[in-house]
């Protein structure tokens, strides 16, 4: 099979398979809209400044800040915390803590402290950006080849030198690794956050629309959440793949 | 430094074990011998039994639990630059082009060199290495051997005192560790400079040492020492020298008697 097939043809199939499938279930329930229907909602929905289009656009936002503050700030944290025994041996357990705390467990302390506004979602995002992308950080750095550290050492690289010039080039490739799974949890903990408290973005849109009985518009917002992790996923692998040439992949 | 009576790098009484209590591995057990000024000396033991320790102890990696290892008359405190170290599996840093690999040592602080300097030193070592062509070559497209090539340039770039090789090409095949080994030969051969191999290849040892250090069993000691009469320099026919199978012979037979294989149970 030639590469194109491969790349392009094999999972337009697979799309295509689904799209059977949900017309097929449509036509077997009445609850279930049909594939054209909810395309024509997308279609109207994004044609609009003010529809649908607004809300994948609040969606989209929140969840790049809290990507980019939360990844931010675990970078240097996760370096920390691989590097000093001191801060490891002290904060491993905090660490340990507030990561396996599902971010959705501090709504009701977030709305209760920071209110319903944008300020208690961003907060909600960094929190659940943070915690899981410094834990990646950390582990890629506690477990940099020991080879590496004695190779340099021998040439005479000091401490600041050796994090510098070895430390980091073979941390970056597990920083967008950090990055796609705070990508991942900001998601999840976005679109709860806005089925609670939102005004707008495709969390809040689905609310509305369930209450109202507007299957098209739920089956729409779990499309456009879908897309919307799908490409921002695919946006840092294509960065990564770019910034990290060097490395050696296992082709299957 | 050329005299032949000075010890470059020296191991006294040296002791070293692992673990405590019962988990308690004693390794080294009093461990005496030398590398003297531009020798080659090939450090030969039973699988397990702390080759590679001794050579991270000269490194400055490992310290011992008693005994003095040396080099040039200092107590080994901790890596230092003036001793080069290859290290079997390459550790050349992927993410560095081959020039950029051999240049590392010459670019940290402590051994800064001036740019036109670092650029000869690099070109010099590529040619030396049979690197040409790939300088700008990232190491996932080298083969193992052009690997190591790049080891060997990059810890000869930084022009150290002595060299530390440990099993520097147990992971290549057949044919291209000969290749390396009269590579190795000729640079060594050609900077006169007190080299110390942990090897389990007896060939390997043979064809590029002055002298050869047989380690027991552990706890280790110095079985024997020998010296390598097989003329030198070293060349491809060395190898099928008179003297070179007599001595490949009696080292198989002394590795052969060390070697303790598991009883089977009836």
């Amino acid at each position: 099979m030639t590469v194109t097939v491969r790349r392009v043809l094999l999972p337009l199939c697979g799309i295509a398979l689904a799209i059977g499938g949900w017309w097929l279930a449509s036509s077997l329930d009445d609850r279930t809209p049909p594939p054209s229907r909810v395309f024509h909602v997308l279609v109207d929905g994004l044609g609009s400044s003010d529809g649908l289009l607004l809300d994948t656009r609040l969606s989209v936002l929140r969840v790049l800040i809290g990507v980019a503050i939360g990844c931010t700030a675990a970078v240097p944290v996760g370096f920390a915390l691989a590097w000093f025994s001191v801060v490891r041996d002290m904060f491993n357990p905090l660490v340990s803590f507030f990561r396996a705390l599902p971010p959705l467990a501090l709504i009701p302390l977030v709305i209760i402290e920071l209110g319903i506004g944008e300020t208690a979602r961003l907060s909600l995002l960094v929190y659940a950006a943070f915690f899981s992308a410094v834990i990646v950080i950390y582990e890629s750095v506690a477990a940099i080849d020991d080879l590496y550290v004695r190779a340099a050492r021998a040439l005479g690289a000091s401490e600041l030198e050796l994090f510098r010039r070895v430390v980091v080039p073979l941390t970056v490739p597990q920083i967008f690794v950090a990055v796609r799974v705070a990508l991942g949890v900001c998601w999840a903990t976005l679109v709860a956050a806005e089925f609670v408290a939102a005004q707008r973005g495709l969390g809040a849109m689905m609310a509305k629309a369930q209450s109202f009985f507007r299957m098209d518009d739920v089956w729409a917002g779990i499309l456009l959440i879908g897309i919307s992790a799908v490409i921002m996923d695919r946006l840092v692998q294509l960065l990564m793949a770019r910034a990290v040439r060097w490395q050696e992949r296992v082709v299957r | 430094m050329t005299d032949p009576t000075v010890e470059r790098i020296s191991f006294t009484d040296v002791r070293l074990g692992f673990g405590r209590g019962r988990h308690r591995l004693e390794v080294l057990d009093g461990v005496d011998f030398g590398v003297r000024s531009g020798e080659f000396v090939s450090v030969l033991g039973p699988s397990g039994c702390g080759k590679s320790t001794l050579l991270n102890l000269a490194a400055g990696f490992l310290k011992p639990d008693s005994g003095l290892v040396e080099v040039d008359g200092a107590k080994v405190t901790g890596p230092d630059p003036r001793r080069g170290v290859v290290f079997q599996q390459y550790a050349i840093f992927p993410w560095l082009t081959v020039e950029k690999n051999i240049a590392f040592g010459l670019t940290l602080k402590g051994n800064r060199r001036p740019k036109a300097e670092i650029r000869e030193a690099v070109a010099r070592y590529v040619d030396l290495m049979g690197l040409n062509g790939f300088e700008k070559a990232l190491p996932k497209t080298l083969s193992g051997g052009m690997r190591q090539r790049v080891a060997l340039a990059r810890a000869y770039a930084t022009e150290p005192d002595v060299m530390l090789l440990d099993e520097p090409f147990a992971a290549l095949d057949a044919q291209t560790r000969e290749f390396m080994q009269e590579l190795l030969h000729g640079t060594s051969q050609r900077d006169q400079r007190a080299s110390m191999l942990i090897t389990h290849s007896i060939e390997e040892a043979i064809f590029l040492s002055r002298r050869i250090v047989v380690l027991t069993n552990r706890p280790t000691h110095v079985h024997e020492v020998i010296d390598v009469d097989v003329e030198w320099p070293r060349t491809p026919e060395s190898r099928t020298a008179p003297a070179f199978i007599e001595l490949r012979r009696h080292l198989e037979q002394v590795m052969r008697s060390m070697t303790t294989l598991p009883t089977v149970n009836r």
